[in-house]
């Protein structure tokens, strides 16, 4: 026997899928008044004055009156503006009559290619003028944009700013475009657009604050630094006024390190400052193998010497790659698989 | 039979690149390479060049990644050897390989040094003691210039003659030299023997490894007809 009581709604086939809910203007400012409102029911509640009442105070009395102990901070009750919670959204694209307002709408990517297309327009427009100074036999001006201390906007920020997802495939060839553009000699004139294309990166990269030196009762200065490598911690200590004599663990490197590379790599930040006989070392390690607790100790000597040293030479240390940690750990084994790489051996029957 | 199943691989982080690398690193791709030796951090600013300029501002700005265990800023620490040694490795044994490139080392020292003292005097500037320069220039040597791919064309495969990249030239001859050690070698002959011994006659441009790469090279020259097959 078969079922024959259909509904209208799914006797029409080749319907496409419904997409994200469109939020109307009218929904969103309801909202706002509303979270406006709780803002000051909420301020009233626990005693607090309701003009000054901020959104750290918000997320504390949230925090205190639904207390939740769900790991991911996303999960949790919050009660935030409604411009943060409900994504920002294209309002709707066409009138009453049903056309479009953009010439492009139906590409389906209007504003990256309307984006596009204005690129382009500047690029012609610097050639035009480029054309012009040669035919008036001006100089080209070339000022060397400072490409070092800027940086093009990410995939997510684009999407961001066009409200439209985009391809990996797109966003290249819009960098590839403004490069282009950037390239030309007489780019100072459309200087305005490309700003609003790229950002600025921090020109230096000591955001780490060196910590001053201690001294102990003696009246050695020293200084301590923590570092890891794979699944090896240590922390080291390093003594100012010393033979150069290293202990790990209460035993000499000369016993704890019986290979050769691993001693190396203990003195390499020692003998890149030239600091070799000058410093004592009394460190302490765990986990790992061999190479990954030499590896942890490098990286803790190292940091404990920036507070020895001056910021130049902090910043070549930091060049010659001895104050990174080491992401590098070991991949995991997959399930179809022997291992991380090797797959299982392939039988033809 | 067992399917093996391979799950698509994709890396834990957003990779900000254009082309997706066929083999991922746990590195961001804006992490730049560690410059580890000394004494190009002493330069003063004038004598740098326009580009060493921009990549110094560039390093600035850019973080970089750790350097790995083997490389050093000591003055034993050698980019070759140490892809030498790795080449030589089985199973992961480093100790093992390290300890024999350092016994090659000393054995080439040595046979050097008995020529030396055994020399007349006019003979004895000519002669090389140091090791490293022995195994660069040896090695230097035995680099093929071309080398032959396999194309297939209308159904057969041909020997094109290819040009070879740096690496790929230092790759190969390093690969013969310890193939050619392996293989063809008494049973009772010690791998550091062997290898210094080879290594001597591919500073003096004689030995196995020099015969195949003129071999590779007569090669390329006979199959010229077909360098226009090459489409890259």
């Amino acid at each position: 026997l078969r079922l024959i009581c259909t509904t209208t709604a799914v006797q029409r086939k080749n319907v496409g899928a419904p997409g994200p809910e469109k939020y109307t203007e009218a929904f969103i400012k309801k909202q706002i008044e509303e979270f406006n409102l709780g803002k000051r029911h909420l301020a009233n509640m626990m005693g607090e004055d309701p003009e000054t009442f901020t959104q750290e105070d918000i997320d504390r009395a949230i925090a205190y009156l639904f207390p939740s102990g769900l790991f991911d901070k996303q999960a949790r009750p919050m009660m935030k503006h409604p411009t943060e919670v409900f994504p920002e959204q294209r309002k709707i694209q066409w009138g009453e009559d049903g056309r479009p307002f953009h010439f492009l709408f139906y590409t389906g990517k209007q504003s990256y290619y309307s984006l596009m297309h204005e690129t382009y327009e500047k690029f012609l427009n610097v050639q035009k003028h480029q054309d012009q100074l040669i035919a008036q036999d001006l100089p080209l001006q070339k000022e060397k944009r400072n490409l070092a201390g800027s940086r093009w906007l990410s995939k997510i920020e684009l999407e961001e700013m066009l409200l439209e997802k985009l391809s990996d495939d797109d966003y290249s060839r819009f960098i590839q475009l403004l490069q282009k553009l950037v390239a030309l000699p007489c780019a100072d004139i459309e200087e305005n657009y490309i700003q609003k294309f790229s950002k600025e990166v921090p020109v230096q990269l000591q955001k780490v604050v060196i910590e001053p030196l201690q001294y102990d009762e003696r009246g050695v200065a020293f200084s301590t630094g923590e570092g890891k490598r794979k699944t090896a911690r240590a922390t080291a200590v390093v003594y100012d006024n010393g033979t150069g004599k290293i202990t790990v663990n209460g035993t000499d490197i000369l016993h704890y390190f019986p290979v050769l590379q691993d001693r190396e790599q203990l003195l390499f930040p020692f003998q890149f400052l030239g600091r070799i006989g000058k410093h004592d070392m009394v460190c302490t390690v765990s986990g790992g193998g061999r190479s990954a607790q030499a590896g942890a100790i490098r990286l803790a000597s190292a940091k404990a010497l920036r507070s020895f040293v001056t910021e130049k030479e902090v910043e070549f240390m930091r060049q010659a790659g001895l104050l990174t940690v080491d992401p590098r750990v070991k991949e995991r084994k997959k399930p179809g698989q022997e291992g991380p790489r090797r797959k299982f051996t392939w039988k033809k029957r | 039979s067992r399917h093996s199943t391979c799950t698509g691989l994709q890396p834990p982080f957003s990779c900000s690149c254009r082309i997706m690398p066929v083999r991922w690193s746990r590195y961001n791709p804006s992490y730049l390479e560690p410059e580890v030796k000394k004494e190009s951090y002493q330069k003063p600013l004038e004598e740098l060049t326009e580009e060493e300029r921009e990549q110094m501002e560039l390093k600035a700005v850019r973080p970089i990644k750790a350097a790995p265990p083997t490389l050093s800023s000591s003055v034993f620490s050698d980019p070759m050897i140490s892809k030498f040694t790795n080449m030589m490795m089985k199973s992961g044994n480093k100790v093992l390989a390290r300890s024999l490139m350092s016994q090659t080392l000393e054995a080439i020292k040595r046979k050097q040094l008995e020529k030396y003292h055994k020399a007349p005097e006019n003979e004895k500037e000519t002669i090389e003691c140091n090791p490293y320069v022995i195994f660069h220039q040896a090695l230097k040597n035995c680099q093929p210039i071309i080398g032959l791919s396999n194309i297939t064309k209308g159904g057969k495969t041909y020997q094109v003659p290819v040009p070879l990249t740096d690496n790929r030239k230092r790759f190969l001859a390093m690969k013969w030299l310890i193939t050619e050690c392996r293989e063809n070698k008494h049973r009772r002959t010690m791998m550091p023997e062997k290898l210094s011994q080879e290594l001597l006659l591919a500073f003096n441009n004689e030995g196995p490894v020099i015969k195949k790469k003129h071999v590779l090279h007569k090669m390329a020259e006979a199959n010229r007809a077909y360098a226009h097959f090459r489409w890259w």
